[in-house]
This record gives structure tokens, sequence and C-alpha cells, in this order.
């Protein structure tokens, strides 16, 4: 009974237009995931990419500017203050003005969001590095530890936790940002989502934002399995 | 021993972490490339990312790949930011629209808002936009029939119970009447003011729903406004029960769909030209209409529409 009442009703859909087109415009939709399998796949291939690169380049920055200005008061104002500043640049600005150098290319859309990222990362290894307890530094200077030595088995591995913080709030924001990108046709799922907008294609709107939001929790998981594994000893202490 | 083993770890992690970025970087810039022989060298495509751009993009990218060449895509937001780089020659092709790249040169060349060069007449607007395109490196090739210009439209009960199918139509009723359009359209010449000032139609108001929009249609068919801004090649006019009001008085720039291309590159390669051109014999404005209509309203790949289009033309041969 219930496969007959099946079998009528998938005749009756394959008669209908399909529920991406604009006479149904449906926000859920499977027939168009289905059928924009491809163009989701290589979008979101491209989302991940560009979020990963502008989040390393952003974090070898971060981490090269605080050490640079962690012991000077006035660079280490300066930074803050202009890490602060290029976030208030609008990404449409940024975009355009880094395709005058670089075009429409994904290296534009990567240095621009490593921009941005550098003022939440910055934040956060400066503030990883101050939350050394001097008299740990001490000790470890009074057993002969060099400033390498130092930075890369003392302070390195205190002030991780709080790092990985600002990468997991960095990271997350990225994936929003790089949206953006389609500005220079680099947008990854953005380019297919400022194209729904436009088209009230809704099917589409919902999916590549939901992909995003899918991204960036998994991003952001995968962050937080790596810093378990790299501080065991957090382990236990509350997230 | 075990801080060794450690340390090993962190330098391989850190290599790894490098060479996916690198890769990473190398990946995002070698997509899409189409495939096929490259024997022609490779051409960089841009131009607006909006359905009638796709489709042309798409047109102009199967007929090029055709040809032999190996294209590559790249759809931006704003016409500043492809025109620079078409001028550079880090981009070689660009769909356009005739009065649409001419006012955007003449803004350029000779400071925003100076006199338009542009007119309702194509060869005229032609000659004189080619003339500043030459100047910024930039050559214009032959125009299609088709044309996106704005246009009027009014619902189908409107036009026959006041019988108006020209704008002058509309004026001669002398009703008050209210207009949905986009949002600058209170002071354009090729919009309310010159509705006002060359047709005489009575605009009391401009409601600014944007351009085409469904808000605008939607407007339109309660009845909250008489006349709806609207693009020429707007396919779906029809199944919103609406009819283009014509344009007798030629108040709208010529539109017509043309390809610009960077002079340096087309010395080398006349044969892209021709094909081209071709194509744009080909495509009228009712065409471009019903491959609007694929792509808008049933949804369809703007790669797919594109490539029925130029089979069913024979353009692929």
């Amino acid at each position: 009974m219930s496969l007959v009442a099946d079998a009528s009703n998938v005749a009756v859909l394959a008669a209908d237009p399909p529920c991406y087109a604009r006479t149904v415009n449906s926000w859920v939709c499977p027939e168009y995931v289905t059928r924009y399998a491809p163009e989701l796949w290589e979008a979101t291939v491209q989302h991940v990419l560009l979020t990963v690169t502008s989040v390393v380049l952003g974090l070898v920055l971060a981490v090269a500017l605080s050490l640079a200005a962690r012991h000077r008061p006035k660079a280490r104002s300066l930074l803050l203050g202009s890490t602060t500043l290029v976030y208030t640049i609008p990404s449409l600005a940024m975009f355009s003005i880094l395709a005058q150098a670089t075009g429409l290319t994904p290296t534009t859309v990567v240095i621009g969001l490593a921009l941005y990222s550098l003022s939440i990362l910055v934040r956060n290894v400066l503030a990883g590095l101050d939350s050394v307890p001097d008299e740990v530094v001490e000790a470890a200077t009074g057993l002969g530890y060099g400033r390498l030595r130092l930075l890369t088995r003392i302070e390195a591995p205190l002030a991780l936790p709080i790092v990985m913080a600002g990468l997991r709030v960095a990271t997350v924001s990225t994936v929003a940002l790089v949206t953006l990108g389609t500005i220079v046709a680099y947008g990854g799922l953005g380019n297919m989502l400022a194209n729904g907008i436009d088209d009230s294609f809704k099917a589409q709107v919902l999916t590549t934002s939901v992909l995003c939001v899918v991204l960036a929790v998994l991003l952001d998981l995968v962050i937080v399995a790596f810093a378990r594994l790299v501080t065991p000893w957090t382990r236990g202490a509350a997230a | 021993m075990k801080s060794t083993t450690l340390r090993r770890l962190r330098r391989s992690a850190a290599a790894l972490v490098c060479a996916a970025a690198l890769v990473s970087l190398s990946a995002c810039g070698d997509d899409d490339n189409g495939g096929g022989d490259s024997s022609q060298g490779s051409v960089t495509l841009s131009g607006q990312n909006f359905t009638e751009m796709q489709i042309l993009a798409e047109l102009y990218t199967q007929v090029l790949e055709n040809e032999g060449y190996d294209v590559t895509q790249k759809l931006v937001d704003t016409r500043d930011i492809y025109m620079a780089q078409l001028a550079d020659n880090k981009v070689q092709v660009v769909p356009e629209y005739l009065s649409g790249i001419g006012d955007y040169l003449n803004d350029q060349a000779n400071g925003a808002g100076s006199t338009p060069v542009t007119s309702n007449n194509v060869e005229d607007s032609l000659d004189k936009v080619s003339v500043l395109a030459e100047g910024a490196g930039v050559t214009l090739l032959e125009p299609a029939e088709a044309t996106d210009q704005n246009a009027y439209a009014v619902t189908k009960e409107f036009a026959d119970k006041n019988s108006v199918t020209t704008l002058s139509d509309l004026a001669a009723t002398k009703q008050p009447i209210k207009l949905a359009a986009a949002r600058d359209c209170k002071d354009r010449q090729d919009c309310a003011k010159g509705l006002k000032e060359v047709y005489g139609i009575d605009i009391t108001e401009v409601l600014p729903l944007g351009f085409g929009t469904r808000e605008g249609k939607d407007a339109a068919a309660n009845g909250e406004v008489q006349l709806v801004q609207v693009a020429t090649t707007d396919g779906s006019l029809e199944d919103d029960g609406l009819v283009l009001l014509e344009d007798d008085k030629g108040l709208q720039p010529a539109q017509n769909l043309i390809p610009a291309v960077n002079t340096t590159w087309l010395a080398d390669n006349k044969g892209a030209a021709d094909a081209l051109n071709e194509l744009s014999a080909q495509l009228t404005t009712d065409k471009l209409a019903d491959l609007n209509t694929a792509v808008d309203v049933d949804r369809e790949k703007p790669a797919d529409v594109a490539k029925k289009f130029l089979e069913d033309e024979g353009l692929l041969g």
C-alpha cells in the first residue's frame, strides 16, 4: 500500500519542476544538492584551502611580530593599534586595493584575510606569552636555558592554550570572511552564496550557508583536537 | 631520548604545515583549467558576476575553447575591479555592455559626471566608445543585436485597459504614475528624470525597490505602482504578467552586448576575435532573454545553457 503511494509520488515529482526551480524555490532541496554536487564540492575545497592558507600565514606573521615587539612597549602598542586599524578597513576596499597589486588571484584573498586574522592572533600570541609566569622564566634561565631554548621549550608550550584559543576564533571568523573573496572571483562558497542572494535562489543560499557553518565547526574541532594532542597536560582542565 | 622524538615530531609537523600552505596556494592557483588542447595559449576571461554575464562568460569561454584556447574564468563583483586588469593584459577578454563600458571609460577619461558619449544610436555610440577604449588599451569587437537596456513595464491588465504599448501612450493617459525602480532612479536621465522630461509622464513617486527585482514586480502586480523598471532581456516578464512599453523616443542608451578585449593580445589572436564576432552575430535580445529564463527560472547551469545554445546555433563546428 505504502509502496504504491510512494511510486505515484515519484511519478508526480518527476513531472513537476524540481524544487530548486524558481517557481518552487524551496529552501531545503535535496535535488539541488545532488545536481550541484560538483560545484558545491569545488567551492568547498577552495573555501578550505583559502581559510587554512590565510590562517597559517596570519599565525606565522602574528608569532613573528609578537616576538619582535613583546619586550618593547612602544612597538607593542603600535602593533596592537595597527592590527586593529587593519581590521577596520572594509573588505570591499581591502580586496579592491590588493587586487591592484596581486590581481584576480587567490593570493589577493589570502593576504587580505591573513591581515584581518592578525587583529585576533597578535592579541592572543602576546597574551599567551604574557601568561608565562616570571618565576618559571627565572627558574629556566637559572638552569642555563638560552633565549631560543627558553622560547621553544618553556614559553611556547605554556603560551599554547591561549594561542590555540585565538586560532579557533580566527579560523571561524576567516571561514565567514572567505565568502567576501567573491569580490575578486575567489570566495569559495561565497561565489555561490552571492549569486544565490542576487537571484533569490533559496536552495543555493541555504545549502552554501549550512556548508560554511559545518566547515567552521569542523575546522574548530580539528584545532581543539590538535590543541589537546600537543598540550596533554591541560587535559582534564576546563576547555 | 624522548625529547629528541618530540623535537622531530614538532619539526615534521612544522614542515607539514608549510607544505600544506604551499600546496594549497598553488592548488588555488590552477583550478578551473578547462582541459582540452591549449595550442592557442591561455586566456583569462573576466566580467561581472550576475546571471546574464555568467551566461555570456560561458558562451565566450566555450567559443574560445572550441578555437583551442585554455580559458580561465574570473567573474568579479564590479566593473572597476576587472578594467585595470584588462588594460594590463592580465585579463584578455570581457563580455561588456556598449554604454556600460562607454560611460565607465568616459568617466575615467573625462572625470565622473562628464557628458555621456553614448546614445540610443548603436553605431554612433560604438564609434565614440571605441576611441575611448583604444586610449585604455582595450578594443571593442562587433556588438550583438542583443541589448540589455533599462525598460519600463506595466501589468498586462493595465496595458489592455488603457491600451498603451509605448511610453508615449502612457504619457498620453495623463494618469499619475508611481514607479518601482533602482535607488538612484530619481535623478537619472534614463530613469524618472528622463521619463518626466522627455515623455512628460506624471511620475508622482519613485519606490526604490531595485532594478528588476521581485519586490518591484510584486508591487506592480499588487497595484502599489503602475510602472516597474526591468531589463529588456528579462526572460520572466511574461510569467510575471508584465508587458514592456516601447522606448519610442529613444531615451535609453544602447546597451548591446559586446566583447571587449585587450588590444595587445588581439594583435596575435585575430582568430579568437572572429569566433567571438560570429557569436555576437547570432545573439538577439529574445534569444538572450530565453537563456536568462533557463538560468533564472529553471535554474539550469549557465555552462549547460550556453553549450546548448552554441550547439543549436552551430557555433561549435
